[in-house]
């Protein structure tokens, strides 16, 4: 339901741009200025001393900016306007059969290169519709999104500076007015929606709205992409058709009485929702791309979810099930999955699970994504060791954000401690100064401590455990708002199960902050917001998510010096199962999945350019080790891989495939340009 | 904060709630303090936290998380967690047991008060939980008097009762740590400080949790 306050937007698509063009820096050299941060003493390849990765919760490219006009000269946009789907006022455009989706008659086994035959368009070329899913129907007294009088409620609990005057009226706005789990009429049309993407904004609904969610896990996200070298052209040689979302959605679970609730789903046509940026939708995330660089052909790099996406970003690499000590054994029966239907049904998954041992064909769901593999011209590997169950969906690390080792990670139903070599090792190795903030973070140390006193943390999962702690105490209850998942440290031996590391390392919001204001930010940061400001679509919002990030320029632009060395990226962690119309270049087993906007904010990437190069979270590391002289991680992580060599006459389809950029390209380190970030 | 408030758990091993029996005392002065803990070598554990009494109530300032308080009140046995810049306020329930073991009591039967209170947090056991009142001591220039507290199955704690106060000034832990008043003055507390302004506001965090279960943050899996 819409209410009449947007106070961060202010700075809008009419703010004038007052460029202050600097002579290009001769070198990069290091500054010699007697500062404190060390940061400036360490070699870099490039004039940047600070890189910080900023990671919002599930956009996709298409969905955020699927209606964007590139600002800056000649430049040009892959998405959905450019490419005629739909009109500027996000209305259907002249191709937009282009993303028709269909519907699959049922399959004895998992596929993810749907038979053509099998295929239908839906009847009177109508999808299922979109859902109000799980987002709130109200405003509360007790919880987002607040009501007005209650504009400071949730700052209450947090003693980070998640909360402040940037989202304290947004916190109290958004709620459907609508039943969960029903037709989402807020969306105009809503109901007889066309079989294509569907814009939300209208008189009740925009990006200060919650909306109801959509799946987004293995699986089903490699079905919806539906892939098949059958369907290759010269334009999408991978042939992903990415035509079957919310068929997926709606019939990968059951929702009649003999499912318990935790496992329906109600997702539907969600996944074809997305903003009008040049309608003010996310308006700041349009304002930073018209200002400084974008990507439209950055990916996430693991197809599904929040926790395996975050282990990719930290690692290069997926987890795997292990007895705690880095042998590799076999988790419970329960966690391993089989998407393979139910006898009877059309598509509900068997066991929609977390793990599955990709070395072994014989698996349920593993031989149509390797065979896929195989079939691509450049066949890539799938990197599946032998008698690897890989973590695929969220699991809980088997960490406690105190450091906190779970005894029984089988029965809590968390993953046992990681091995894997993460970006943090690299850098402790070369001394490098890096940390991980993130929200709420503090917070969860206090209910974990708590847990761990009263007993829990021995035996439950480690979200019933802190949930059960925030009960009991209020003070620190915000703590369940901190993401376990997405902190690919909080998975690491080498780094939680020290406390040494774990305490220099593992960080709130508020040291990021902190750091920046007394200019002892890390070398390398990556920022992660809690649950109520990571712009999850149903239990966050976008615009949530864009205040996050101003507070974090905001502290930066106060700090000139800094500012000039840093770069901030600003990402997603995947597109939340939000279709999408890019290509997509499958790597390994595990990925890569649908577009994700990356921004690139630095004084040397300005100007609204928008770069094509072919690259995904990997590409992060990979530029933090060409920054500051890091070998890949380990022999099969996936910054190993060459940078792409792009094709003027295909620009997003590299020619030497599997390949990812190291992000050096979207920067000319010889044209400086100071500018503010937002005004 | 944190350790703070571990000590304070471990010091008495009781849950402290006062009883709403109005002393026959003449009325105790009110005061400030700061309240440390610290370890059994005497090294300062923690941050300091700020009290405050008057009448039967208390307001402890601490600095985790910032700007928080909590305020407590014996004759109603209310205790809320406050944090004034965002004008909230919840319940504390557990979140501290400094507002449960630095309460006014009875100074001449504080062991009765104690004894209902361990009682209620339920590790009085079968009548073997025992209150003795052992001498009279200094403690940081002030008179008190001396109480060993013992449950059942484990090394006693002791506390120490400033008469004029009727206030407990001083608890130590069976591993020798303690938390104490220090720098205590005498005198007049403003009343606004241990009310709740009524345009403040009652989160409850049962909301939050069952808002974060609709994100990706919550990852207990469904089966």
């Amino acid at each position: 339901m819409r209410m009449n306050c947007r106070n961060h937007l202010a700075w809008g698509a009419s703010a004038a741009l007052s460029f202050s063009l600097l002579a290009a820096t001769a070198g990069f050299a290091d500054d010699k200025s007697n500062d404190a941060d060390a940061a400036d003493a360490v070699k870099t390849e490039s004039p940047i001393k600070h890189v910080i990765i900023l990671i919002g919760e599930n956009r996709g490219t298409d969905h955020t900016f699927g209606v964007y006009k590139p600002k800056g000269k000649h430049q040009t946009i892959s998405n959905i306007l450019s490419k005629g789907i739909v009109n500027e006022d996000g209305t259907p455009g002249p191709n937009f059969s282009q993303a028709q989706q269909f519907a699959v008659a049922p399959q004895p086994l998992f596929y993810i290169g749907a038979p053509q035959k099998a295929k239908t368009v839906y009847t009177g070329n109508q999808m299922p519709q979109p859902n109000t899913n799980g987002a709130p129907s109200a405003q509360g007294t007790t919880g987002a999104p607040f009501t007005p009088a209650f504009l400071a409620a949730a700052a209450a609990l947090d003693p980070s500076p998640d909360f402040n005057a940037n989202t304290d009226t947004i916190l109290t706005t958004g709620f459907t007015g609508l039943a969960n789990n029903s037709l989402d009429s807020r969306i105009p049309n809503a109901g007889v929606l066309p079989n294509g993407p569907f814009v939300l904004q209208g008189p009740n609904i925009s990006d200060d709205d919650y909306t109801g969610a959509t799946t987004h896990r293995f699986y089903q996200a490699w079905q919806q992409s539906d892939c098949s070298i059958a369907n290759a052209t010269k334009a999408n040689p991978t042939g992903c058709l990415n035509d079957l979302f919310p068929f997926v959605m709606a019939t990968y679970a059951l929702n009649d009485s003999t499912v318990p609730a935790v496992q329906k789903n109600f997702s539907e046509g969600n996944s074809m929702g997305f903003y009008d940026a040049e309608q003010e939708q996310a308006s700041l995330l349009k304002t930073l791309a018209d200002r400084f660089s974008l990507s439209d052909n950055f990916h996430q790099s693991f197809q599904g979810g929040t926790g395996a996406n975050h282990f990719m970003l930290g690692t290069g690499d997926a987890a795997f099930w292990s007895d705690g000590n880095g042998n590799p054994i076999t988790p419970p029966a329960g966690q391993i999955a089989n998407p393979n239907p139910s006898a009877g049904t059309t598509n509900k998954y068997t066991a929609d699970n977390n793990f599955s041992n990709c070395s072994d064909f014989t698996q349920p769901g593993i031989a149509p994504i390797v065979g896929y593999l195989e079939a691509l011209p450049y066949r890539p590997a799938p990197n599946c060791a032998t008698a690897h169950y890989y973590m695929l969906d969220n699991t809980n690390p088997g960490f406690y954000p105190n450091g906190f080792r779970a005894p029984s990670p089988a029965a809590q139903n968390m993953i046992p401690p990681s091995p894997v070599r993460t970006i943090g090792d690299a850098l402790n190795e070369k001394s490098i100064t890096w940390a991980y903030f993130g929200g709420s973070y503090n917070d969860a140390v206090a209910l974990s401590n708590d847990a761990v006193t009263a007993g829990t943390a021995a035996t439950l999962n480690s979200s019933t455990a802190l949930g059960a702690a925030a009960l009991a105490d209020p003070a620190h209850s915000l703590g369940v708002a901190y993401c376990q998942i997405c902190n690919p440290f909080q998975y690491a031996t080498s780094i939680m199960g020290d406390p040494a590391q774990r305490t220099a390392h593992i960080k709130d919001t508020v040291d990021l902050l902190a750091d920046i204001q007394a200019d002892t930010l890390p070398s390398v940061s990556f920022g992660k917001p809690d649950g109520l400001l990571d712009g999850h679509p149903q239990s966050s919002k976008i615009d949530l998510f864009e205040a996050y990030v101003q507070q974090v320029l905001d502290a930066l632009e106060a700090h000139p010096k800094l500012k000039a060395e840093t770069v901030v990226f600003v990402t997603w962690d995947e597109a939340g199962g939000y279709w999408d119309s890019g290509f997509i270049q499958p790597i390994d087993f595990f990925g890569d999945g649908p577009r994700i906007p990356l921004l690139t904010l630095s004084e040397y990437s300005t100007g609204g350019t928008v770069n094509h190069t072919y690259a995904d979270h990997v590409s992060l590391l990979k530029f933090i080790e060409r920054n500051w002289k890091l070998k890949p991680l380990t022999d099969r992580s996936r910054d190993n891989l060459p940078n792409p060599k792009m094709r003027d006459d295909q620009p997003y389809v590299p020619r030497n495939m599997p390949a990812l950029s190291d992000l050096f390209d979207i920067f000319d380190f010889d044209h400086r340009v100071n500018q503010p970030y937002l005004q | 904060m944190r350790k703070i408030l571990g000590r304070g758990s471990a010091v008495l091993h009781l849950s402290v709630l006062v009883s709403a029996a109005a002393s026959a005392q003449p009325a105790p002065p009110e005061f400030s303090a700061d309240i440390v803990s610290r370890d059994a070598a005497g090294a300062q554990v923690g941050a300091i936290a700020k009290l405050r009494v008057a009448d039967r109530k208390t307001r402890i300032d601490v600095s985790d998380p910032p700007g928080g308080f909590f305020v407590s009140d014996a004759d109603s046995g209310t205790a809320l967690f406050v944090r004034s810049v965002q004008h909230i306020f919840l319940d504390a329930r557990q979140s501290t047991p400094l507002t449960r073991i630095f309460v006014r009591v009875d100074p001449l039967e504080p062991c009765r008060q104690w004894q209902a209170a361990a009682d209620l947090a339920g590790v009085a056991g079968t009548g073997d939980w025992r209150c003795e009142r052992m001498e009279r001591a200094i403690v940081n220039d002030r008179e008190t008097v001396e109480y060993r507290l013992t449950a059942p199955g484990q090394r006693p704690s002791y506390g120490w009762v400033e008469p004029t106060l009727h206030f407990p000034v001083k608890w130590q832990a069976p591993d020798g740590g303690s938390i104490a008043l220090e720098n205590i003055r005498i005198e007049a507390q403003p009343a606004g400080l241990f009310g709740i302004p009524s345009d403040y506001r009652k989160l409850d965090p049962q909301a939050l949790l069952e808002r974060i279960k609709h994100s990706d943050v919550w990852a207990e899996p469904a089966k």
